[in-house]
């Protein structure tokens, strides 16, 4: 076993390799067609977005372009609502995501163990997960509403009314809007790590049993590192989501009370769409967004492959 | 010989063009689009136009988009100078912008030449169809007009122990409402929330214009206005008379609205009156039929409807809506002329009866002070009333970006009950300033 | 999990392998075993709770209009179509005598009557139903084009040093990461210049290029977890690269590409921003059509629902097909680095 784990391939064998047919052509043929359309189809919006991002310009106006250098970036970065919706952004994505961390790995750990209908309640709890944003987000609005739905009509059975309207108050709803998002993508979390669980050998534990290792040592040891390069994915793209979550946040607070829930992706709607189509401005504030996801990705990306290369 | 064959190919390559270009111009047009929101007066034009394809040949289509995405559709048609539609009903700010920017067909002459513009009431022409105000340019032909108003519960309203308490409690009879004071009164009297029964259902959502529209009934009654004819904001958008009148409208908010409206719009405070939450309700006379169906509403039979109330120095007035039907700039000649030759036929008398009994709302004088309209629905009255004092939002191109500014610091203080009345209005100016700066109204 | 874990066939396992099936000695302690049942309660109960929403839209979509805002809501009510019907037909409002007249005429359908209920006539069936049948269209073969292309570079960047294989990996990353909202309009305008607007295809490779970078990482995630052991055997065996890719490695990828279906599937189905603003009528998907159920008078909560429910539908056939592979595993980690 401990052989087979260290044979790694050596330079000798690749070469040997290449007797039955051309590795390289091989992996054109694999990546080529991946890329070429990822290119055809990003290159325009993508340059065409950084190019409007330096001017003035507003795509319903019937005006060309007008070049004004970093005004566009400067205006945004000196708007203090912007920091704000950057902030509400930052907390929005830092307890969605984590929430749906530690609920989705407990959940895959208790999942883990196969029992009786294991696999269809696994099934199951995936729905959340498949219906369609929009949707959620307005049929969440019946489920929180204090007089007819049934979120209050749970917590407080016997006098509904006495609950309060999640949605009214700002600390409130941005922990309504979180609790939705944790609903729907728990499952996501959940799905990847069970996949990772069931990946790990049974005879690392064996080994710790018989080393009476504490269960504690177990997790720290065999378990969370086994799963974290999955795990890790599975942050990495729910914090891209997050960041950019617009259609929940639409269709249940609209952004509000006030700015109480404003992310920078309903700043970006509202600047780009909605009657202002100041499209130069919004492109600026896009590749701010674009820029720090790229930072953030890049951390998750660096801890990946140092889990990897161990 | 060589240069002889060039000019030859030239001429072959000149007719080949213009057969391809011309061939689709020529085609005598069959069929007309019209977009415009999806709701039920859609689908009344809808069934108006059928007489139109009886009468021409020419099939009318009424492209229905919902509200919450109607106004980036047609955005992205301008944007992309498209021939998708070739009439748009339009939301009245939308105005400035699709005169100035150049996406609709100016209407001056073909209205004046003959004669559209006075069959239609002057407070509809004007927001609905004119640009720049007073300025006698027309773009748009007043369609379906529409304003706030109120529906309430007439059940409760007559009934003889509420009368008898109201009058022990306030000293006066209960009644319509005659000012803002008079509506808080009536509101509160009716809020139990241990019966689940609130006195009045307030826009207040955050998206497009909700809250601004709700807001302006009162805010125009207490003299308040968004600037001055000189585009002045300071002591007018924070007036004395403007922050009573917001602080009012958080009050009627707190003290009286229906749980679960902290972001609500037409729809809702319809819901909260057919679930029999509300005693009044403010909505646009437009979805008022839905109140007038009994299968839509359990109160329809004993269902009431008044216009806003006034100001306590005698001001009315209601926050207008609707639209004016306009022709898309980037259509070909013989599709603008088919347009112009629809909307001549639309503004007739006769057409206009026709599409106010079908539930229409039009804004042909005739008809609208005809004993016919007044019975076609029980809010008919109220409305023919209120569209004597309406009044609307800014309309220049600016709007756009002005409007969520308003939105967001109105929502904030009504519902997020953040900051005062006069902080909230303070800053809407704050950040209006630059947009009319940058744009040169002020300095 | 001892009595779950296949045995490796010849095919798969190339080499022998130790042997993965012992009886766990501290999986049989009573401990262990009162652990076992206390979790799958617990897990049970969990799932149950995240499903009440779930079961709130099944309930809604069978209620009438005032059963959906009665107060307290309902839980036990007489079921209804309404919300079904006036989902799939067009309907227009009566008015108060029309409805009167109608409810004498005796040779009305039973959908009809369902309409008068909500005081409405049905003019003829709506869009919907076609709106489905391009969602299946589009969606299907965008994820199948998707995952198809995804594994392919997956494998390729897990197996071989490609040149710059990390900003490669980043640049197919980075496309997923600007804001929708932004590239909707650029987009937009490209479609109709080059005619792909209000196109079945246009929108195909929209939703294909949207889910490429997360079909690649992910499958490149699952793929890096097969031990490259095999392959290299088979190799050396005499299978060419093409035959181990296929015989090896995507049996062994299986739980990948089930995961990566089913969430590239859930992606394209869903999917609503560029549907809404990229097509008019012919290839319209579903999404769109169900905010626009709103309704002129109030929200139409039962149609909502409705719609909802029928949309979920699909996906969840899809899902349930591929549990067997979904929940699998990675099951040759005997031989995991």
């Amino acid at each position: 076993m401990t052989a087979l784990t260290q044979a790694a391939p050596t330079q000798a064998k690749q070469r040997a390799q290449r007797r039955h047919m051309s590795d390289g052509a091989l992996v054109r043929l694999f990546i080529f067609p991946t890329l070429i359309i990822l290119i055809l189809w990003n290159v325009f919006p993508l340059f065409y977005s950084l190019y409007l991002s330096f001017t003035r310009y507003s795509v319903i106006a019937n005006r060309a372009p007008e070049w004004i250098g970093f005004s566009n970036y400067t205006a945004i970065l000196s708007r203090p609502t912007f920091w704000q919706s950057f902030a509400t952004t930052g907390v929005y994505a830092l307890l969605s995501v984590g929430l749906q961390t530690v609920l989705g790995f407990s959940l895959a750990m208790l999942l883990r163990q196969k029992f009786k209908g294991s696999g269809f309640i696994t099934t199951l709890t995936l729905i959340p997960m498949m219906l369609s944003p929009v949707v959620v987000g307005m049929f969440w609005k019946l489920i929180y509403n204090p007089s007819y739905g049934i979120f209050n009509f749970l917590l407080n059975p016997t006098n509904p009314r006495l609950a309060t309207d999640m949605l009214a108050n700002p600390v409130s709803a941005m922990l309504a809007v979180v609790i939705v998002d944790v609903w729907m993508w728990t499952p996501f979390v959940m799905l990847l790590c069970l996949s990772g669980l069931n990946a790990i050998p049974d005879y690392l534990y064996e080994a710790a049993a018989i080393d009476r290792a504490s269960a504690w040592f177990q997790f720290r040891r065999i378990t969370l590192p086994q799963v974290a390069p999955l795990l890790l994915i599975a942050v990495l793209f729910r914090t891209i989501e997050a960041i950019k979550a617009f259609d929940l946040m639409m269709g249940l607070t609209g952004g509000g009370p006030g700015k109480s829930t404003e992310t920078v992706s309903i700043a970006l709607y509202r600047l780009a769409f909605s009657g202002q189509f100041n499209t130069g401005q919004a492109s600026a504030l896009a590749y701010i967004v674009l820029i720090i996801i790229i930072c953030i990705s890049n951390v998750y990306i660096r801890y990946l492959n140092k889990l990897r290369g161990e | 010989m060589f240069k002889k064959s060039l000019f030859l190919l030239a001429i072959i390559a000149l007719v080949v063009a213009s057969v391809f270009v011309g061939s689709p111009a020529r085609a005598a047009v069959t069929e007309l689009k019209i977009i415009w929101a999806q709701w039920a007066p859609a689908d009344f034009l809808q069934t108006l136009v059928q007489d139109y394809e009886t009468k021409t040949g020419i099939k009318v289509t009424v492209i229905q988009e919902p509200w919450g995405t109607f106004g980036d559709r047609v955005a992205a048609e301008w944007a992309a100078n498209g021939d998708a539609f070739d009439m748009v009903i339009g939301d009245s700010q939308w105005l400035g912008q699709g005169a100035t920017q150049g996406h609709y067909v100016e209407l001056t002459e073909f209205m004046t030449a003959r004669g559209i513009e006075k069959t239609v009431t002057p407070a509809t022409l004007q927001y609905y169809g004119e640009y720049p105000p007073g300025s006698g340019k027309y773009w748009a032909y007043p369609t379906e007009g529409d304003a706030n108003g109120w529906a309430y519960r007439m059940d409760l309203f007559n009934d003889p122990a509420e009368k008898e308490a109201f009058k022990a409690q306030y000293g006066r009879d209960l009644g319509i409402p005659e000012t803002w004071d008079e509506l808080l009164e009536v509101a509160k009297f009716f809020t139990r929330p241990d019966k689940g029964l609130y006195g009045a259902a307030i826009y207040t959502q955050i998206d497009y214009d909700a809250i601004v529209m709700g807001f302006q009934n009162v805010f125009f009654s207490y003299g308040g206005d968004w600037y001055d004819e000189n585009f002045n904001m300071e002591g007018v958008l924070n007036s004395e008379g403007a922050v009573k009148a917001l602080e009012l409208y958080r009050e009627l908010y707190t003290c009286c609205s229906p749980p679960g409206l902290s972001n609500a719009f037409f729809q809702e405070t319809n819901d909260a009156f057919t679930s029999g939450q509300a005693a009044m309700i403010m909505n646009y006379f437009a979805f008022f039929p839905a109140l007038a169906n009994s299968a839509t509403n359990r109160f329809a039979e004993s269902t009431g409807y008044f216009s806003m109330p006034k100001g306590p120095d005698g001001l009315r007035f209601a926050a207008l809506g609707g639209q004016g039907i306009s022709i898309n700039a980037y259509i070909n000649d013989e599709r603008k002329q088919a347009s112009f030759d629809f909307i001549e036929w639309f503004a007739q008398d006769d057409v206009q009866l026709k599409w106010a009994q079908l539930g229409g709302y039009t804004c042909n004088i005739e008809v609208l002070n005809s004993q016919a309209f007044l019975d076609v629905a029980p809010f008919n009255a109220a409305f023919a009333e209120t569209m004597t004092f309406v009044k609307d939002f800014t309309n220049i191109p600016e709007y756009g970006a002005m409007l969520p500014i308003a939105q967001s610091a109105l929502h904030s203080y009504v519902v997020g009950g953040q900051g005062t009345a006069k902080e909230a209005l303070d800053n809407i100016i704050a950040e209006w300033t630059p947009i009319l700066q940058d744009a040169g109204y002020i300095q | 999990m001892t009595a779950t874990t296949p045995r490796p066939t010849f095919e798969q396992s190339g080499p022998r392998l130790p042997v993965v099936e012992s009886i766990r000695v501290d999986r049989v302690h009573p401990r262990a075993r009162i652990a076992g049942s206390v979790r799958a309660t617990l897990a049970i109960i969990l799932s149950l709770i995240s499903l009440i929403p779930v079961f709130w839209i099944v309930l809604t979509a069978f209620k009438t209009p005032t059963d959906v805002t009665a107060i307290p809501p309902k839980l036990i009510f007489e079921p209804s179509l309404t919300g079904f019907v006036s989902l799939l037909s067009d309907m227009r409002l009566l008015s108060q005598a029309e409805q009167e007249e109608r409810s004498q005429q005796p040779d009305l359908s039973w959908v009809d009557q369902i309409a008068l209920q909500i005081g409405r006539a049905i003019n003829g069936p709506s869009q919907y139903a076609r709106q489905l049948g391009n969602s299946v269209i589009i969606a299907g073969t965008s994820t199948l084009l998707s995952v198809v292309l995804g594994l392919l570079s997956a494998y390729a960047f897990s197996r071989f040093n490609i040149p710059a294989k990390g900003d490669l990996l980043f640049f197919i990353l980075s496309t997923r990461m600007l804001p929708p909202v932004v590239v909707t309009i650029p987009i937009f305008l490209m479609y109709r210049s080059i005619g792909l607007h209000d196109t079945h295809f246009g929108l195909i490779m929209l939703y294909t290029v949207f889910n490429l970078s997360f079909s690649v990482w992910l499958l490149k995630g699952f793929i890096d977890e097969i031990p490259r052991e095999y392959e290299e055997a088979a190799l050396v065996d005499g299978y060419t690269r093409l035959q181990t890719f296929f015989r090896i490695v995507i049996p062994q990828a299986r739980t990948g590409i089930a995961a990566t279906t089913v969430f590239c599937l859930i992606f394209a189905w869903n999917e609503y921003a560029f549907a809404l603003m990229l097509t008019t009528q012919n290839a319209r998907t579903a999404p769109p059509s169900i905010p626009s159920i709103l309704g002129s008078g109030g929200i139409e909560w039962n149609t909502i629902a409705a719609g909802a429910l029928l949309f979920l539908i699909p996906v969840v056939i899809v899902t349930f097909a591929l549990r067997q592979h979904l929940l699998r595993g990675v099951t040759f980690g005997a031989v995991r680095k």
